[in-house]
């Protein structure tokens, strides 16, 4: 079984998020493997371990992505791609879609699996737009991926905790809400190691005609109504907190 | 043929709060731009759910197929039938369905996608989507293109209770090889139900240590309440998925939820917004959590827990 | 003649095959020594005999603990006095009149006495006190030593009381230090009385006494490599190859591959020689803070399953098997070594020197390597690569500290300053210890002084990356900080945090940075010396707690104390003080790690130790952790009436008298400890 992880990165949250006329500069902030996709990733290493699969991660050029492909091999990947075209980082997910699937087209993996989403999904999410284009079976919110020979099972999370297990049959795409177990360790000589045996795959690509939303701007939102804050002080808050019960009569008698 | 489609969930009969957002503003942008609503419903208890809808035209699509949702059966009903029935504007919520569809329909259908939208209005010849982004600490305004897929978060704008006579008239289940094995209903496990609690001591990833549970437990029981989470504490195996508030677990309203080392991520946010009363406390105060918190503090939730039990049982005892 | 030349027979038969066996033994374990992992300790000899000086013969370490020390001295000189005792009996055997002179002869009665003191004292251990540091060792083999110790000074007893009467009637020489034998002597009372004094009766009792003292002794030497008692052997060399590098560096050279400790050729041969020296006192169990804490791990059961896994694959000719269970996860369970410390209590209380802490971080390595490790851990780790803190703050926040405070605070990137402070993680992202980090800059601006920080180019220093087995993580961050410290421009350097101060004092110099980095106690002692900050006496009773990469990784023990007696602080120690002292139970990550099995937090057993103490209120720290863990632990214990946690900066500031800190940073200081008055 090929199984493909794509992969994306994101700018850093930790980061103060600073906007300059209405458009994040993104050149200037730090990324960072997208959380989900981690998470796909690890769900895809646990499926080698049990089947042997082969597992190639792919990752649309865009910036600095070696660290998170050297990162992905180091951990037990066994192929990292990049498609490269000349891509910015504003590089939208519908165009994102169109370029993967693209690729995945021509390589015939069995299973195609990303993040349920990403904190810059704009424009809908890669599993979906990946799915789509390629026209096979997905499903996203799953995880719990049990890879059979001809398909595959996973349970797919709704609200209220309800869940179902689906059956799809191969190909198919899915968008991995959390792996069966944390995403692993793996330590900065392990990747520096695999940085000097190992390579990135380069795939020119060529961008799509699909076109972009026009985004106005971006912007900090105005706190609706912003909690009124009481400060950090255990005693004085812990005081308000039992002052407000006794407002709202929710101390018992 | 409609050109706004909304997307409807039913559930226990009924058309969600979230679908009669959905409705009430297509209802709004419809009537300023003379457009007609339509909406899609499926499984059998859906005509009955819609027929009063607001709207111009109710498509329900009964099968055994589509009783539960089958991402694979859905998709491909509402590809065959938007490409039948060009819409401008289809809506879905941003929930699992919302999640799964929304992109795959408009890759399908090669129209534009926006996703997390928290507000849909009319400003001069424009049409704009506000959306969130970057774990909603910033928001973005995006024009709406001539045709576009949007998934809206449930709870953005309030739905209007308007009601409407829909022409009702049936849509056939296209088939897909996705199949649903099995369905696995919400594990109470003889665990207490959150959604019933008045009082909800909820923690996050603040929390940091499996063993401070101990102090949250502490403190629900001098309040009076029950121990809820968020997701990162479910995924660590803290706490059983029943204590889940937010997209993928639980829904709560309760009279107090009082959110500890929670972040406040829109998929949380999600699930306890419409609580009576929310108390916020977490060390960053740039934390989303109080956007939606009516109180907050940024003291340490190890040392506030402890201190606040002990308040509550000395007023107690 | 017969007698002689049987004896002479079967003398030269037991030397042959006991130090063949004892030889071919000793080689085995050599040539696993060979095939491990280069250390050097060769150097600096004039040192290492000193040091042979104060541990062997003065038994330094050993008498920490006086019952011990002295049983044990007895019976360890016994075992240089048995030396004449053996050249005496070889020689009266194949040299017939020998004798090692009326001098040296009663020495070895006089020894014989003590042996059997410390025989008794050592069973009266065993058997009666029994303390919990012998849980987990091999008390049959300590039995069986002390019984063949107890066979040859009878022997010994025996074979001199028989020898007047052997001299004179077999071998037909003088005795003439059969007086100065005066056990022996006294015994040959007894033969004469019973009339045992012909050459049958002689020759039959000699022999016994002469097996009994020499055959024990060679099956003694024969057995002693394959028992614990190797360290009768092995402490003196083990003892003199100790490392003499600075005790806080734990990994001496940059490392190329990998530090991970998987097989037994991934240790130094000293790791190895360490086995072999161990003889399961348990001292080191005894002060280890994990082990109080009810966790796994105990350093003695480290060393102890390591050596008998090795024995065992010695015996089955496995030691070079990629098959066998690795040492770290197998041998040496994950438990056990996430649960140090890495408080090296255990080294410092070795008698023999043997070094726990690189091994368990070297096994670390090895799980990190395999994902092995604790989540929260984990997310550290992470957080370290990403923002360079283990909060996972931004890189820009770590200055946020200054920015409320109305001190001039120089960026040392940009200009030169007289002192660089190295601020840390914790002191400048815990909301905790931030203000007190906030007093230290109004300290050092009241007092004057140029100094400045780094800024956001300061990252964590690596020191606990390191001892979580993150050996490439601690490289990048030292490269960072290396990068960033040699870009300003400074005269001294000092850090708020010992765990700082030892990554820059002893982990850096592999990367060509060397500096006198000073702790801010140190810093402060010298300002208040030089003149340049008056203080006035705080005039209170306070306990100290010495943070192990301050006091015992680094010998800074004096300087706090200094400090504390120029503020004017009477201070009474716990027991477990300076080298001492007991860990937080914060050190090598285990702050950030899961608590589960955690009976006793060593934390909460220091803070008793502290309230045992008569009229102590106040409890004085000087590390940003141990305010963090001691803080918890006096409010999670309920004690705050009783013992409130300081640190040495609020201690300053008030000594100083930093304007408006009584009303805002002291004022649980309770009144009735006149500080305030």
């Amino acid at each position: 079984m090929r199984i493909a992880v794509l992969m994306k990165d994101v700018p850093d949250l930790v980061e103060e998020l600073e906007v300059e006329d209405g458009a994040l500069p993104l050149d200037d902030m730090s990324f960072v493997p997208s959380e989900w996709d981690d998470q796909a990733l690890e769900e895809a290493l646990l499926i080698k371990e049990e089947t042997g699969a082969d597992v190639t991660v792919v990752a649309i050029d865009t910036g600095e992505v070696d660290g998170l492909m050297f990162t992905a091999l180091a951990k037990g990947a066994d192929r990292a791609v990049k498609l490269a075209g000349g891509f910015s980082r504003r590089l939208a997910n519908r165009q994102r879609g169109a370029v993967l699937a693209q690729y995945c087209q021509t390589q015939g993996f069995d299973l195609v699996m990303t993040g349920v989403q990403a904190i810059d999904d704009l424009d809908g999410q890669i599993a979906g737009w990946v799915a789509g284009n390629l026209e096979v079976g997905h499903a996203s919110v799953v995880r719990d991926v049990r890879a059979g020979a001809d398909t595959v099972k996973v349970v797919q999370e709704y609200s209220g905790g309800k869940m179902a297990e689906l059956e799809l049959p191969l190909p198919a795409v899915l968008g991995i809400q959390a792996a069966r177990k944390p995403p692993r360790y793996v330590t900065v000589a392990k990747v520096r190691q695999l940085q000097k045996t190992a390579s990135v795959e380069t795939v020119d690509v060529s961008e799509p005609t699909a076109p972009t939303l026009s985004v106005r701007k971006i912007y900090k939102p105005e706190a609706a109504g912003h909690a009124q804050m009481w400060g950090d002080d255990v005693d004085e808050v812990s005081e308000k907190i039992v002052n407000l019960l006794e407002d709202k009569k929710l101390l018992r008698s | 043929m409609a050109d706004i489609v909304v997307v409807g969930e039913i559930q226990n009969g009924v058309v969600t709060d979230a679908t009669q957002e959905l409705l009430t503003r297509a209802r709004d942008l419809a009537t300023a731009r003379s457009r007609s609503v339509a909406v899609l419903a499926f499984g059998k208890d859906a005509e009955a759910a819609v027929k009063t809808a607001d709207a111009d035209e109710a498509v329900v699509v009964v099968d055994q197929a589509v009783e539960e949702y089958n991402p694979g059966v859905y998709e491909a009903t509402l590809v065959t039938w938007l490409t039948e029935n060009p819409a401008l504007l289809i809506l879905l919520s941003n929930t699992t369905m919302g999640m799964d569809l929304g992109a795959a329909l408009a890759a399908r259908l090669q129209i534009a996608m926006i996703a997390y939208c928290t507000d849909l209005r009319i400003e001069g010849s424009s049409e704009l989507a506000t959306c969130q982004i970057y774990g909603g600490k910033l928001a973005a305004e995006v024009e709406l293109p001539d045709r576009a897929v949007v998934t809206v978060i449930p709870g953005s704008w309030a739905a209007s209770g308007r009601s409407g006579i829909p022409m009702v008239h049936r849509f056939n289940a296209q088939p897909s090889p996705i199949s649903v094995v099995k369905v696995i209903e919400p594990d109470a496990s003889g665990d207490v139900d959150i959604t019933r609690a008045d009082i909800l001591v909820s923690v996050g990833r603040g929390i940091q240590d499996p063993d401070n549970l101990e102090l949250a437990d502490e403190l629900a029981q001098a309040i009076g309440g029950v121990v809820s989470c968020s997701r990162p504490v479910v995924d660590a195996g803290w706490l059983p998925r029943s204590r889940q508030v937010g997209k993928s677990g639980q829904t709560v309203k309760p009279k107090l939820y009082l959110a500890l080392g929670i972040s406040g991520a829109p998929e949380h946010l999600q699930g306890m917004k419409d609580a009576e009363l929310i108390v916020a406390v977490n060390s960053d105060e740039n934390a989303p959590i109080f956007d939606v918190a009516h109180y907050g503090a940024t003291a340490d939730i190890l040392d506030l827990m402890p201190a606040l039990t002990e308040k509550l049982n000395g007023r107690n005892g | 003649m017969a007698l002689r030349g049987w004896l002479m027979a079967i003398t030269v038969a037991l030397i042959v095959v006991s130090l063949g066996l004892f030889l071919r033994r000793l080689n085995t374990i050599f040539q696993v020594m060979r095939k491990a992992r280069p250390a050097r300790r060769g150097d600096h000899l004039g040192e290492r005999f000193k040091s042979l000086f104060t541990n062997v013969v003065l038994h330094r370490r050993m008498f920490r603990i006086t019952y011990s020390g002295v049983l044990h001295y007895f019976i360890f000189s016994g075992f240089v006095v048995l030396l004449i005792d053996i050249v005496e009996t070889i020689g009266e055997v194949f040299f017939p009149g020998f004798t090692v002179g009326r001098i040296l002869a009663p020495l070895v009665d006089i020894w014989v006495i003590l042996v059997a003191i410390g025989i008794v004292l050592a069973l009266y251990q065993r058997i009666i006190i029994r303390p919990a540091r012998f849980h987990g060792s091999d008390e049959k083999d300590a039995y069986l030593i002390l019984g063949m110790i107890g066979a040859i000074i009878t022997g010994i007893v025996i074979h001199d009381s028989f020898y007047p009467f052997v001299a004179r009637e077999v071998f037909h020489v003088a005795d003439p230090v059969a007086r100065s034998h005066f056990l022996g002597y006294a015994l040959s009372g007894l033969w004469r009385a019973l009339g045992w004094t012909g050459p049958r009766a002689a020759s039959i009792g000699y022999t016994v006494g002469y097996l009994m003292d020499l055959g024990v002794v060679f099956a003694f030497l024969a057995y002693l490599p394959y028992s614990k008692h190797l360290h009768i052997f092995a402490a003196v060399p083990n003892i003199f190859v100790r490392n003499l590098g600075p005790k806080g560096e734990l990994v001496p050279q940059p490392i190329e591959d990998s530090m991970a400790i998987r097989t037994f050729q991934d240790l130094t041969w000293k790791d190895i020689h360490d086995l072999y020296t161990c003889t399961e006192c348990g001292r080191c169990q005894a002060v280890c803070p994990a082990y109080a804490a009810g966790q796994p791990l105990s350093p003695k059961m480290v060393i102890l399953e390591l050596r008998d896994a090795l024995n065992e694959r010695i015996a089955w000719g496995t030691v070079n098997d990629p098959t066998q269970p690795a040492l770290a996860g197998g041998v040496v369970s994950a438990a056990e070594l996430w649960a140090c410390t890495t408080c090296g209590a255990c080294q410092e209380a070795c008698p023999v020197f043997i070094e726990h802490v690189p091994k368990i971080a070297g096994m670390r390595a090895a799980l990190l390597e395999d994902g092995n490790v604790d989540a929260n851990a984990q997310k550290v780790l992470v957080s370290w690569d990403r923002q360079g803190n283990s909060f996972g703050q931004a890189a820009r926040k770590r200055s946020a500290w200054a920015k409320n405070i109305d001190v001039p605070i120089k960026d040392a990137r940009k200009e030169a300053v007289d002192w660089l402070w190295f601020v840390g993680d914790f002191a400048a992202l815990d909301p905790r210890v931030q203000r007190l980090t906030q007093l230290i800059a109004r300290l050092l601006h009241h007092a004057g002084v140029d100094f400045g920080i780094l800024f956001e180019s300061e990252v964590n220093a690596g020191n606990e990356a390191l001892r979580l087995g993150e050996y490439g993580l601690f490289e990048t961050l030292a490269q960072k900080n290396i990068k960033a410290l040699n870009q300003a421009q400074y005269r001294h350097i000092f850090t708020t945090d010992p765990h700082s101060l030892n990554a820059l004092k002893n982990e850096y110099r592999k990367f060509g940075f060397h500096a006198e980095v000073m702790h801010y106690t140190e810093a402060f002692l010298t300002l208040i010396d030089r003149g340049q900050l008056a203080v006035e006496p705080v005039g209170l009773t306070a306990t100290y707690h010495d943070p192990c990469y301050l006091g015992r990784w680094n010998g800074i023990t004096e300087a706090p104390r200094q400090l504390l007696q120029r503020l004017g602080v009477n201070l009474v120690e716990m027991p477990r003080h300076g080298a001492q002292s007991f860990c937080c139970g914060a050190g090598g990550g285990r702050i950030w790690m899961d608590e589960t099995g955690i009976e006793d937090r060593p934390a909460n057993q220091r803070i008793r130790e502290a309230l045992a103490l008569p009229d102590v209120r106040f409890f004085v720290v000087a590390c940003p952790k141990d305010v963090s863990m001691f803080s918890a632990s006096v409010t999670a214990m309920g004690v705050e009436d009783r013992l409130r946690v300081v640190d040495m900066a609020e201690l300053l500031a008030v000594a100083v008298g930093l304007p408006d800190v009584a009303e805002s940073d002291l004022r649980s200081f309770p009144n009735e400890a006149g500080i305030l008055s």
